[in-house]
């Protein structure tokens, strides 16, 4: 059994002090692991935020009739812990034309994807839940057949949005949530650009963070509109 | 303080002191197949550290020259699809037979004292090798590759969920360390290639430290079972030439995507769950597998003596198999099964806890009935006490 004797107590009371001190004198070492850190922040992420800025990616002509989609890809930059520095990443997007306008809001964690209401809406394709790239799937009986076996209500059987990983199902009509996750493990709905409509030019000129790539850890998910 | 310490030392020199990683001293056991198990580790973990050394001499470590380069080494280089091959499917077969081998330890009890700490040293050399798999099909760049590196890294960032956790975003620092950035790229591969090759030297040579120690033999299999083995590698590496799959494309995840063989029962499970819980639930099942020892204390070792524990390992064998089957043929509705895969987890594991007292009961029954003269002479914890003991 454990006898706690004065020498007992006396190492323990040293060897914490000791143990804690030796970690905070190695920890800076992490900063060869993740150098683009000060000394003492090795397990902030704030300065790795992918950086982007306004991209035309298509135009609303592409996009007539309901349903009518196209696909892009969103350009930023961030950091490489390599002696190739910074790296160009794509977010890839799908543009969908819908039935009706909606507000292009993620209730969620409030991020604004459009000012007013559009029936052209924006996704990101990064799956929020593992980071796969999601499809935009005209065809819900696609859905069913390819993605697991899910049949969306009745109401919901229309286009729909699915990724090939773990199965996660999206609907960009979802009434008060467009793009709101209907199927699968994601914990959100799909994560939006920020744009705007300039004649026929669709700009994109923000996305929203989370995930990797785009991940500053404590940052507020709507600094980048 | 100082007793806990002395009896923690004294617990570890008697367990080192039994160590059996490699089915090294079960030299009496050879005729049954199961004990060749250790020997067969050994082989396959020597078969494929040697391939890997020749992969090296043609592997090109980089983004636009890893797939080119292996695509190289299968086609082109002459005998390149025989050190592929050996290297592919002799990790197959590691892993197969470190996985039987544990299965093994676990349904004969052998985890049981003294061999606890061999346990719990192949548990973690499975889990070693696991992770060697994944870096190791990484560097291959093709989309399974990278498509698991990526969905794999995104898991700890959900750590960051966590409440006291979120404060230190560890989660996303775990993620960016094993990227070398905030995105799958160049460094990325880099660091896999240094975590495969860095688990395996390590291992390797904590390996020769154990056998110049204890001086046992490293091969405890015949000339003849050791040649099948590489004559039959050697033939599946002709017969199947290893895959190349395509190219790692960032924009684009195919459809149907799977992982290696041995992690699309762990695929099937993380469609199930919430992205927080599928990162928690692989620590859970290493940290059982860890305690399993500490945790089943009776001395039986024969798997109907010890029901709850049988049941276990059985439902945990079903579940690997299941959730295979199930991945394979594309069954995955997310809103029908969790309900229905966690009432027959309860179910069995009720039942197989009522067997576990029904049995103990039995026992003690049969114990107290006997004549005092057949009790062996030392003291042993009165049968009683035993039914509480499977509550703990």
């Amino acid at each position: 059994m454990v006898k706690l004797d004065r020498r007992g107590v006396l190492k323990a009371l040293t060897a914490l002090p000791v143990i804690g001190g030796v970690i905070a004198i190695l920890s800076p070492l992490f900063r060869y692991l993740k150098p683009n850190y000060k000394p003492w922040a090795v397990d902030t992420t704030a300065d790795d935020a992918a950086q982007g800025g306004p991209q035309v990616v298509g135009k609303t002509t592409a996009l007539t009739k309901p349903w009518d989609y196209f696909y892009f890809n969103y350009v930023q930059k961030y950091p490489q812990y390599d002696p190739t520095g910074f790296k160009a990443s794509n977010i890839p997007g799908v543009a969908v034309r819908l039935p009706k306008k909606v507000k292009l809001v993620n209730p969620q964690v409030g991020y604004v994807g459009f000012e007013g209401e559009t029936d052209v809406v924006l996704f990101q394709r990064i799956c929020p839940h593992l980071g796969c790239i999601f499809e935009f799937v005209p065809l819900w009986q696609n859905v069913t057949t390819g993605f697991g076996g899910f049949t969306p209500p009745a109401w919901e059987q229309h286009a729909l949005m699915a990724c090939p990983c773990h199965f996660s199902i999206y609907d960009p009509t979802y009434p008060g949530y467009p793009g709101n996750v209907i199927s699968g493990p994601a914990p959100r709905g799909a994560r939006l650009f920020h744009f705007k409509i300039q004649g026929e030019n669709i700009v994109v000129d923000g996305a929203e963070s989370g995930g990797l790539a785009r991940s500053p850890g404590r940052r507020d998910p709507v600094e980048e509109t | 303080m100082d007793a806990l310490l002395a009896n923690l030392k004294e617990w570890l020199r008697d367990r080192k002191a039994h160590l059996d990683l490699f089915d090294e001293t079960k030299t009496q056991h050879l005729d049954n197949p199961l004990y060749t198990l250790g020997g067969l580790v050994w082989l396959s973990w020597m078969i494929v550290i040697v391939s890997g050394i020749l992969l090296m001499v043609w592997y090109i470590p980089t983004t636009t020259g890893a797939y080119r380069s292996i695509e190289h080494i299968t086609y082109d280089i002459p005998f390149g699809w025989l050190v592929r091959g050996m290297h592919k499917y002799g990790a197959d077969m590691l892993i197969t037979v470190i996985t039987l081998r544990i299965y093994r330890m676990y349904f004969a009890g052998e985890y049981k004292k003294p061999g606890e700490l061999s346990w719990m040293i192949l548990f973690a050399g499975l889990v070693l090798m696991m992770i060697s798999g994944v870096t190791g099909y990484a560097l291959i760049w093709n989309q399974r590759a990278f498509w698991a590196a990526k969905t794999i890294l995104t898991v700890p960032t959900y750590y960051d969920e966590i409440p006291i956790i979120k404060q230190l975003g560890l989660g996303h620092a775990i993620a960016y360390i094993f990227l070398g950035g905030p995105a799958l790229g160049q460094a990325t591969l880099t660091r896999f290639l240094s975590i495969h090759f860095g688990i395996s030297v390590v291992l390797v040579i904590a390996a020769e430290i154990f056998f110049y120690r204890t001086r046992r033999r490293r091969l405890n299999l015949s000339l003849f079972a050791t040649a099948v083995v590489v004559v039959f590698l050697t033939f599946v590496s002709f017969e199947r030439i290893a895959e190349m799959g395509r190219w790692a494309n960032p924009n684009r995840t195919p459809l149907p995507i799977l992982s290696d063989w041995y992690f699309l029962a762990l695929y099937q499970v993380v469609k199930y769950m919430p992205p927080l819980w599928a990162g928690i639930a692989p620590a859970l099942l290493i940290g059982y597998g860890m305690v399993v020892p500490f945790m089943d204390r009776t001395k039986e070792t024969r798997p109907l003596e010890r029901p709850f524990f049988f049941v276990v390992g059985l439902l945990a064998l079903a579940y690997f198999i299941g959730f295979t089957l199930l991945i394979l043929l594309n069954i995955a509705v997310i809103s029908r099964d969790p309900p229905i895969i966690m009432t027959i987890t309860l179910v069995v594991m009720v039942l197989a806890f009522v067997w576990e007292v029904v049995h103990r009961r039995r026992k003690a029954r049969l114990a107290a009935h006997k004549p005092p003269a057949a009790r062996p002479a030392a003291p042993r914890p009165g049968p009683a006490a035993q039914p509480g003991r499977a509550a703990s």
